[in-house]
């Protein structure tokens, strides 16, 4: 945590009035956890600036938006559109990586899946390729395609 | 062919071939020239690549792909990369600069141009015909796909009959299933798409495990990249591939034969490889690059460049994206990325729509939940409060894509040059891309996006989202040194080779004279594959000089 306050140059305040807009915008509901629940301020943020230090200076221009919190997100989003979604970038992509919350989403996209080839494809055994096939040939002949006594040329 | 020694250039070895790049053409042609008793250095600025290090498995995935691991060479900054001015392209470009080439990168949609792309001039009366036909290039198509591994179902209609693909089709998964009967109640052209990416080992090589991340390095191996698929295969027939080696300029005699190539390597060293016969397969943009590196007092205009088209008829296949998106869960992440089903309804020209040529579609997946919550798509806004988890949860593992490709004529004002006041970490003038879409390709794009909505609506999509003309999505450059019979039309000839330099070819994705619609990659491969079998055989004869 206190290296992004160090770093940053700002005092506390920044991290809290991260996690108070994340939120906000990321609040408990539907049975997902909120925001604040997973740590998107605190060691989520860590790991997100550790993969995307690029995304560090323009949270941190739109964090020092002087608007209320309620109203910040909006300003930001009219006034300065890269900070605008380094924010959402910082507050949905520490969300969204925690690992609760990708339980209670069923998302299991990263994790190996081996194709098994021998399994005869639904859309043979329901014909669906009947109808492409049943039009004929579909490319346009081209000439010199039949004439394949011509020599190649280079 | 056997390694020779420098003659009269000091220590410098010289070598009966040198190939520049080591990506999909570079390593068609190394491995084939190796296997053929040739000496042969290959130059690549980049490096190899682990399996271990890319993001798939590694839970900040989707931000690393924002930045680190990014298509876009400009953003991800490495110093293998070289960055691209592109303030003047309505495209970006894409790439990787590594062992492997973009193929590290790409999706792995493996497909072949049609017949009616090689013959654009005759059949619509635009651009030119290609100097040899479908049926010339069909046995190289064949011998690739089988290099490369590649999986599908032969018998596609919108081909004309020949090799099926060497292994069978990856499955489709259950949403492009859908899509799939939503054609063929609509009577129109659907397929399983061919893939270079392994449905079964082969090899050495594994098999796919549907991580869905093809674009960013495939943490399995399975995907075909040459890196796999060729150079330790060449290696090992006694290629050397040195890599962190970046050319800046080919270096010809008194006569105006080429006779090697310099390079710099990342300390700075300045080297030179001498050889009979240069290949430079460097990719669409880098290749250019080169020639124009390459100028001299007396051809200041570039390499080879007679024609003065060196960098001209840049062709980027622009892109378009539809994404529709369904009631139920359809695991939108999961599975290969390259090409679940494609259609080719709308791929050759009919003239009623207000434009000649066509597009190619490929059905693909639409990543994880990140990407849910903050939609690429810029027209669409994130959601945020109350309804933000249903926002993600009505838009992950519910939607699929329907990529659109559309053919861009050939336009000698789109093109690549050497950028002012830009350079790489080598210092050398980075590439700058001037490209502005034709209203016709707009036409087209448009057409297809609305046809593509019309197919996700019969599918039953609850919502469909459009995004024409993808701004980077660059990843088919194309055209920059073509192909031709005319010396005073073209760069090289049907067989890659320069009309100005007879040592010298171009062998990778700068010889279209037209770029079709379909990927490229398996016709860059099956383009060298040609080339080079066609030098190995001429030079057995002795025609070409050494
Ligand atoms: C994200 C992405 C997705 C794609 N998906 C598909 C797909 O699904 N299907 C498909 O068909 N195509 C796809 N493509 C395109 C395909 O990857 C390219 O068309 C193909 O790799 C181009 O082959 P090439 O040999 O021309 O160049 P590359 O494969 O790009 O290789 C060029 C090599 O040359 C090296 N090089 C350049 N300049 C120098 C120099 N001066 N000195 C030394 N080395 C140099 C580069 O570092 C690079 O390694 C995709 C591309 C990208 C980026």
């Amino acid at each position: 945590m206190s290296a992004w306050r160090d770093r940053s140059g700002l005092a506390d305040g920044a991290r809290e009035k991260l996690a108070e807009l994340a939120e906000l915008m990321i609040p408990a509901a539907s049975g997902m956890p909120s925001a604040g629940e997973v740590g998107v301020a605190g060691a989520q943020l860590d790991r997100v600036l550790g993969v995307r230090p690029d995304l560090r200076e323009p949270v941190l221009r739109a964090l020092s938006n002087t608007e209320p919190t309620g109203q910040l997100l909006a300003n930001v989003e009219a006034t300065d559109p890269e900070a605008y979604v380094a924010l959402c970038l910082v507050i949905a992509g520490g969300y969204y990586m925690h690992p609760e919350v990708r339980r209670r989403l069923g998302y299991d996209g990263q994790e190996p899946d081996e194709v098994r080839a021998e399994i005869i494809p639904g859309y043979i055994e329901k014909g669906l390729l009947e109808p492409v096939l049943a039009q004929g040939p579909r490319f346009r002949a081209a000439p010199d395609e039949t004439d394949r006594s011509r020599k190649a040329d280079g | 062919m056997s390694a020779k020694e420098a003659a009269g250039d000091g220590e410098i070895p010289r070598v009966d071939a040198l190939v520049v790049g080591a990506g999909c053409a570079g390593g068609v042609a190394t491995l084939r020239l190796a296997k053929a008793g040739c000496s042969v250095v290959c130059l690549e600025q980049g490096d190899w690549s682990e399996l271990a290090e890319f993001p798939a498995p590694r839970p900040e995935y989707e931000l690393l792909i924002g930045r680190e691991w990014a298509n876009r060479p400009s953003l991800r900054g490495r110093a293998a990369d070289y960055p691209i001015e592109e303030s003047d392209s309505d495209i970006e470009a894409l790439m990787w600069c590594g062992v492997g080439g973009s193929l590290i990168m790409y999706a792995g949609d493996w497909c072949r141009l049609r017949p009616s792309d090689f013959r654009v001039r005759t059949l619509d009366g635009v651009a030119d015909d290609w100097p040899f036909t479908y049926g010339d290039l069909a046995p190289h198509y064949e011998k690739v796909d089988i290099e490369f591994g590649a999986s599908g179902l032969g018998g596609d209609p919108s081909l004309p009959p020949g090799a099926d693909p060497p292994h069978p089709p990856l499955p489709i998964g259950p949403a492009a299933t859908r899509v799939a009967r939503a054609h063929a109640q609509l009577g129109w052209h659907w397929w399983p798409g061919t893939n270079s990416v392994l449905s079964v080992p082969a090899g050495g090589r594994r098999v796919c495990a549907q991580w869905s991340t093809c674009q960013h390095g495939c943490p399995e191996g399975a995907k075909a990249s040459t890196d796999r698929t060729h150079f330790p295969e060449a290696v090992e027939h006694g290629a050397k591939l040195v890599t962190g080696a970046r050319a800046h300029r080919v270096v010809l005699d008194g006569r105006g034969r080429a006779t090697g190539v310099e390079y710099l390597l990342p300390d700075g060293s300045e080297h030179r490889q001498r050889a009979d016969v240069i290949l430079l397969a460097a990719s669409a943009i880098g290749t250019p690059r080169l020639l124009l590196l390459s100028a001299t007092p007396g051809s200041p205009d570039g390499l080879a460049n007679g024609s003065g088209l060196v960098g001209r008829r840049l062709m980027m296949h622009p892109f378009a994206n539809v994404c529709g998106y369904f009631d139920e869960d359809l695991r939108g992440w999961n599975g290969h990325w390259g090409a679940k089903i494609v259609s080719y309804e709308f791929y050759e020209t009919d003239a009623s729509r207000g434009f000649v040529r066509g597009a190619k579609w490929s059905l693909y997946p639409t990543g994880g939940p990140l990407s849910a919550a903050v939609p690429t798509n810029p027209q669409v806004a994130p959601v945020w409060g109350s309804g933000h988890h249903r926002f993600v949860r009505e838009r992950l593992g519910r939607g699929v894509n329907w990529g659109i490709f559309g053919e861009d004529l050939p336009d000698p004002d789109n093109r690549v040059t050497l950028a002012d006041g830009l350079t790489d970490s080598s210092g050398l003038p980075a590439p700058k891309l001037t490209y502005r879409l034709s209203e016709e390709a707009r036409r087209l794009l448009e057409f297809n996006v609305e046809r593509a909505e019309e197919s996700f609506l019969a599918a039953g999509a609850r919502h469909v989202e459009r995004q024409s003309l993808v701004r980077d999505a660059g990843w088919h450059p194309l055209g920059t040194a073509r192909a031709g019979k005319d010396p005073s039309s073209s760069v090289v000839d049907g067989w890659g080779r320069s009309h100005d330099v007879p040592n010298l070819f171009v062998v990778d994705g700068s010889v279209f004279p037209t770029s079709g619609a379909a990927n490229p990659a398996s016709t860059i491969a099956a383009f060298a594959s040609r080339a080079v079998d066609h030098l190995i055989a001429e030079r057995t004869n002795q025609k070409v000089p050494v």
